[in-house]
């Protein structure tokens, strides 16, 4: 009975769970399904402004045309409350060629306040005032990126009060937009890899000069490279981690060997993909390890990847001014953190080479040495062992059946130990004579007559 | 060579058998061996957890990286007691070796190697004639000398990644993850060594404790030192040799 209850229960809630993932899956499915694939939506109907209820006509009645009336003229313009100018001109070409123009988006779906004409009054405090009220405008539909953005170091920043931190505008743009990924791939588009950079850059223009001409970098704006990884690839794009942080410079090992460990990258250009586990395998990168598994919330005092490469300044090894594989660049690294390193010292790091007969020769001797002398010294110990063993045992065993007879003797002294041990009493009175061999013939012929060895 | 003899039980009763012992090891080698017994333990258990890094019982050790720094910290003090000790011993040896006094029964000889094969013989049947030894068998010997080298390649090794840039002043770089190697796979070869060797001869083979009470008794010098006990008796006037097992 109660396991029939249970069972009916039981099916009853299966059902129920069913039936909730499937409103749940209805409910979430317009937010995500404009989140994932960006830009792809071209209904622009189904999105209904917030503050219609106030409102007689439908605002989107507004059209393009009657909005450009007005903004569409070069030269509207506002005063801010502070006296800044504020530019109200928008050029269509932005954009009908925006990503948002192409997929048939109108102004007003955006710029909601607007529900009738003339519409309601705009003022902000200053120009980036503006902008924060109008950058709301993003999150209506892109509300997984705008969350993302939220962890982010940028959102972060704003929160402190730093309001030249980046929101979505001051990348994306406000009107031009730009498509970033092929909608058919999903892959970033090989021009928007370029402008990442250039992006980047119209804050951190510092950090930009480094990138653009290293290894990375070279390799992006001169050749297109899809395979160089851009700033988001290492730093992220939404959700962009405090690269300053104990918690970011001990996972940074894993940012580089992302792509360092690929063999389908690497292959391409003669790279070791090994770099990973050598680094693991000698005294920085174990202590790394160490400190990712049990303290990471501790500044980690040894070098990561970049400490020796370079963070955004990273050169080709064989570069002949920067290159690590000169002993002398990498001295200078050395001595950052062993100033009294000298010549030789570089080379107790063995730079990610596996010791082979051509490289780190001694390693590798010292190491095919014990490949052999394990084996031999636990083989030939082992055997040594395991045959005295079975040998004390089985003189055990004998012994056991041989005592009756020792208990019947008159003067039974001996613990009964073994054969050897009769044999050397034999010797304590007579001294030089040998007779181990007999005696023990003795006893392994006839358990009965051991007792004549005593004699 | 001054052989004493003393009664393990001082009143002796009716039925209460005395055995006569023999020296074997000096209260000086018996202090060494207390040491490299104290230090090879710590050196072992600190090191071992170092070398195990990645596994969850070494992790639960060295949780944090204060406490990778005390583990080191153990490891080089009991580096030093070591090493102090090897450079006593050694010191002695040669002092001794000096003098003319340098005890040589140590030594590895040829006999030691046909003893070897003939213990072998005899454990697989091929003989029935078992070795006889003399102070140190041949099994002693390669104890002795396997720790003897083992302690050289980990002190050098040992010291070489603890000052890894005094050592590159004068030697190519190389050296350092040699030594690490070698320190790392050597105390895993040593702590083997130990334990099925060593720690077998000595605690299940028969139960040796001579290094600590510094005598053997003479059922154990008849037994397994054959040959030094006959040469001992030999050396004694016929008198003491007739009053075996007499105190006094």
């Amino acid at each position: 009975m109660i396991d029939g209850m249970n069972r009916r229960i039981h099916y009853l809630v299966f059902l129920l769970m069913i039936a909730g993932l499937l409103i749940i899956g209805l409910a979430i499915s317009p937010t995500s399904s404009n989140a994932a694939p960006l830009f792809q939506q071209p209904a622009p109907t189904d999105v209904v402004p917030e503050n219609q209820a106030g409102s007689t006509e439908d605002p989107l009645t507004i059209s393009d045309e009657a909005c450009l009336e007005c903004h569409g003229k070069p030269g509207l313009e506002m005063t801010l409350d502070n006296g800044e100018t504020w530019d109200l001109y928008v050029n269509p070409e932005d954009h009908t060629s925006s990503v948002h123009g192409e997929s048939g988006y109108a102004c007003v779906q955006c710029h909601r306040s607007v529900s009738s004409y003339p519409h309601a009054p705009f003022s902000a405090a200053d120009s980036r005032d503006a902008t924060f009220q109008l950058n709301t405008a993003c999150q209506y539909c892109h509300t997984h990126q705008a969350e993302l953005n939220q962890d982010g170091v940028h959102a972060k920043a704003l929160e402190d009060g730093k309001r030249e931190a980046a929101v979505c505008v001051d990348c994306h743009s406000a009107h031009s937009v730009q498509r970033i990924f092929d909608p058919q791939t999903g892959e970033i588009l090989p021009e928007a890899r370029l402008w990442i950079p250039q992006t980047c850059a119209k804050c951190h223009s510092a950090i930009y000069e480094k990138y653009h001409d290293s290894v990375h970098g070279a390799a992006l704006t001169d050749e297109g490279n899809p395979d160089v990884p851009t700033c988001i690839d290492c730093h992220g794009v939404h959700n962009i981690a405090d690269p300053t942080t104990a918690e970011f410079r001990l996972k940074s090992p894993d940012i580089c060997a992302k792509c360092h460990t690929d063999p389908e990258i690497m292959n391409k250009y003669g790279i070791s993909t090994e770099v990973l586990d050598t680094y693991v395998a000698d005294f920085h990168g174990t202590t790394q390890v160490l400190f990712e598994q049990e303290t990471p919330e501790q500044q980690f005092n040894k070098p990561v990847c970049y400490d020796c490469h370079g963070v955004h300044d990273i050169a080709r090894t064989d570069d002949p001014q920067k290159g690590l594989l000169v002993r002398e660049n990498l001295l200078v690294r050395c001595q950052v953190c062993h100033p009294d390193a000298t010549v030789n010292f570089p080379d107790a790091w063995l730079s990610h080479y596996i010791p082979s007969p051509e490289k780190y020769p001694i390693v590798y001797y010292v190491d095919l040495f014990y490949k052999f002398l394990i084996p031999t010294v636990i083989g030939g110990m082992g055997l040594l062992v395991v045959l005295d063993f079975s040998k004390k045992l089985r003189d055990r065993l004998e012994t056991q059946k041989r005592i009756p007879f020792l208990m019947a003797k008159p003067a039974g002294d001996e613990t009964a130990e073994s054969d050897p041990e009769s044999t050397g009493k034999n010797k304590t009175g007579k001294g030089v004579d040998h007779s181990p061999t007999e005696a023990d013939e003795e006893i392994a012929v006839d358990a009965n007559l051991t007792d004549e060895s005593d004699d | 060579m001054s052989l004493t003899s003393r009664p393990q039980i001082k009143d002796s009763h009716e039925g209460i058998r005395l055995e006569r012992t023999f020296p074997r090891f000096t209260i000086g080698q018996r202090w060494e061996h207390a040491i490299l017994l104290l230090s090879i333990t710590i050196l072992l258990l600190t090191g071992l957890v170092q070398k195990y890094r990645t596994s969850v019982w070494s992790q639960n050790i060295l949780s944090t990286p204060e406490r990778l720094d005390m583990i080191q910290n153990i490891h080089h003090v009991a580096a030093i007691l070591l090493t102090a000790e090897a450079v006593y011993h050694i010191g002695r040896a040669l002092y001794l070796l000096s003098r003319r006094k340098l005890p040589s029964k140590i030594f590895i000889t040829w006999q030691d190697v046909r003893d070897g094969f003939q213990m072998i013989k005899y454990l697989t049947f091929l003989s029935r004639k078992k070795p006889e030894f003399g102070k140190y068998n041949f099994e002693q010997k390669v104890t002795y000398w396997f720790i003897f080298f083992s302690i050289g390649i980990m002190i050098l090794s040992g010291f070489i990644i603890w000052f890894p840039i005094l050592y590159t002043k004068f030697l190519p770089g190389a050296i350092v993850p040699a030594a690490k190697l070698a320190h790392s796979t050597e105390a895993v070869v040593v702590g083997i060594f130990i334990v099925v060797w060593h720690l077998y001869h000595v605690l299940i083979e028969r139960l040796n404790l001579s290094i600590f009470t510094g005598r053997l008794s003479e059922s154990e010098m008849i037994t397994t030192h054959t040959i030094e006990y006959e040469s001992l008796i030999n050396q004694e006037s016929p008198v003491a040799s007739s009053s075996t097992g007499g105190a006094q």
